[in-house]
């Protein structure tokens, strides 16, 4: 068993360039259920852990035995699917509650979630739905994100997502509008560089001018995955290997942001914990200047 | 009959059960073409309101039929050739087709989650009559939840209820449903809290005169299934890839539960069940033991209950069957050592 995790890191998290003084974790991945016996048997050299929050709530069974198990030898980050930030709904503070204990009973070191809504009338599609970027939704999720932050006594850290449509009514782009809002409602930014590629191909925007609208002393945390490409577009599916414009984009916008913590996705297929653990240290030769 | 093992299912850090979601889509899309090639829209954006625009959306991508139809069936768009005012054609693809990545995505992601629970349901359809049976389920039974964990919940009852009638083929709606809560019952049990359980230290402590007027609760880890078919045993064949088919009717009964990180099941005797469903249903180990003898008629099950009980009783108890021991003296009342 790896007994010294947390202080391996201490090294990593000396260096700080964000404005809410979250620590840089390094290199990590996303907690998947198929790695636990690897993790918890050869304790890999491994920065930290992010887990997908709604995985580990309303459950009291076997995923949480074995995120405490985990939760005792690394850094662990929340990553959330289901708070629905953007949607018209009422925020579900029943959800907010047990997203919050799960956050304290983990000691997680920071809590991120998607710029989308995920549902309507209280139906949940469990998919990252687009918002139409307009003044009229930047003034309704400000408003939301501070009344998640107020309750969370934390900066939410918001992730831009791949998106497959682009609303005729929006006034704004959407690095734009992640800026307006981030700045606005004070909150923090999870840099998702594949989800940056992805849009851009999907929409046919340049991914230079996105990363250039970045507000970086706001960036705590960037995204790395595989993803599908169909030809007429592609599909987020976090599987497969990283492609190189990716990495690319990633050592552009780690290097403005003079370094982040670093997590690479990887959900489908997916493969055993070595493979996966080398592809997420690809970045290691693509962060060059800043690499640590 | 003291012989019956029950079989683990999953043990060890290897475990099903525990739906991946992340930020993804589901890929192997097959988008809806547009019925006919569009110009980019000069015509303004319809005007609605972010939640009206956000119900249309919903309404859209949840559509149970051909999205072409779900994104004119609530008003906002009135005709197709209206919908580029409100979604954008892309560089490659016309509004609709990029709109059904999402209609796709949706049931997709749910179908998927439902193969997770229900392999051997799968299995026993085949891949695409279960999608089918799915789109209904996802129909009947729209998610409400934060997560998919309890997705599942209602597939035993939605196929006792005829599935909306989707057709199944010749599989029998009883067996179907009884497997789909054997499957359950595995779900269930992994998310449910590991609370202490009583002990062999316990019961072994427990004064013999005391016996008669306990109590033994079920343990929040376990659940007694009783059946019309064999499904554990049709379950265990297909786990063992020997290719089962559906059996002919025949009551059955199997605890499922989990001691430690490991899922178990166990088929029941008729002695074994009606002893553990008078447990399970508040009854006295006294009164639970004549119900032995009320229902089973067969001499020879009944002398080897005689025999076997006791070791039945610690099979049950070191897999942690029971939660505690309840005495009328609350004194002797324990669930641990």
């Amino acid at each position: 068993m790896r007994v010294d995790g947390p202080q391996a890191n201490a090294t990593n998290e000396e260096h700080v360039a964000n404005r809410f003084d979250l620590p840089n974790l390094g290199i990590g991945l996303g907690l998947r259920t198929v790695h636990y016996g690897h993790i918890l048997e050869h304790a890999p050299d491994v920065g930290w852990f992010e887990i997908i929050s709604e995985n580990y709530m309303q459950t009291e069974g076997k995923p949480l035995w074995f995120l405490d198990q985990i939760a005792e030898r690394y850094p662990i980050v929340m990553h959330g699917v289901s708070m629905s930030i953007g949607s018209s709904d009422p925020l579900n503070w029943d959800y907010l509650r047990e997203f919050k204990a799960l956050r304290d009973r983990v000691g997680a070191r920071w809590v991120s979630d998607h710029l989308c809504w995920t549902g309507i009338a209280g139906r949940n599609t469990h998919d990252l739905l687009p918002i139409p970027y307009t003044e009229e939704a930047l003034r309704h999720v400000v408003s939301r994100v501070r009344e998640v932050q107020d309750f969370l006594e934390a900066p939410l850290v918001i992730e831009n997502p791949s998106t497959y449509v682009e609303f005729s009514g929006s006034t704004m782009k959407e690095w734009e509008f992640l800026r307006a809002l981030t700045e606005q409602a004070d909150c923090a930014i999870l840099l998702d560089v594949n989800n940056v590629y992805v849009s851009a191909y999907n929409h046919g925007f340049d991914p230079d001018e996105y990363l250039a609208a970045i507000p970086y002393d706001r960036v705590v945390q960037f995204h790395v995955a595989g993803h599908t490409h169909n030809g007429t577009h592609i599909v987020d599916t976090h599987v497969g290997p990283v492609v190189d414009p990716v990495w690319r984009l990633l050592g552009h916008a780690h290097e403005r942001a003079g370094g982040a913590s670093i997590l690479l996705e990887w959900d489908a297929d997916i493969p055993p914990f070595p493979v996966a653990h080398a592809e997420a240290k690809k970045a290691e030769q693509w962060i060059g200047g800043v690499a640590r | 009959m003291t012989d019956r093992k029950p079989s683990p299912l999953l043990g060890g850090a290897t475990e099903a059960f525990v739906h991946e979601r992340a930020s993804a889509t589901p890929r192997n899309a097959v988008l809806e073409a547009a019925p006919a090639a569009h110009g980019t829209s000069t015509r303004p954006p319809v005007v609605a309101s972010f939640d009206r625009l956000q119900s249309w959306f919903a309404a859209s991508v949840t559509h149970a039929g051909l999205l072409s139809e779900g994104v004119v069936a609530d008003g906002l768009v009135s005709r197709l050739d209206e919908l580029e005012r409100v979604v954008t054609r892309g560089p490659r693809l016309g509004a609709l087709e990029r709109l059904g990545v999402y209609h796709h995505g949706y049931r997709a992601r749910l179908v998927e989650c439902l193969a997770d629970d229900y392999p051997a349901v799968q299995y026993a359809l085949g891949t695409d009559t279960f999608e089918a049976l799915c789109h209904g389920y996802i129909a009947r039974h729209p998610s409400r939840s934060p997560n998919l964990n309890a997705y599942g919940q209602h597939m035993s009852a939605f196929l006792v209820e005829g599935a909306s009638g989707v057709d199944l083929g010749t599989a029998p709606l009883a067996f179907l449903a009884g497997l789909a809560t054997l499957e359950w019952a595995l779900v269930e049990v992994l998310h449910a809290a590991a609370a202490p359980v009583l002990s062999l230290e316990t019961l072994q402590s427990t004064p013999p005169d005391a016996w008669p007027s306990a109590r033994l609760p079920r343990a929040d880890t376990v659940r007694l299934l009783r059946l019309a078919y064999p499904v554990n045993a049709y379950f265990q064949a297909w786990r063992t890839d020997e290719a089962p088919t559906i059996p002919t009717a025949a009551a059955s009964a199997t605890v499922v539960y989990r001691h430690e990180l490991t899922l178990w099941r166990l088929d029941l005797t008729p002695a074994m069940t009606a002893l553990l469903s008078a447990l399970f249903g508040g009854e006295t180990l006294g009164d639970a033991l004549a119900h032995i003898e009320r229902e089973v008629h067969d001499a020879e099950e009944l002398a080897e209950a005689e025999r076997s009980v006791m070791i039945w009783f610690r099979e049950w108890v070191a897999g942690g069957v029971f939660a505690r021991i309840e005495l009328p003296d609350a004194n002797l009342e324990g669930a641990c050592p």
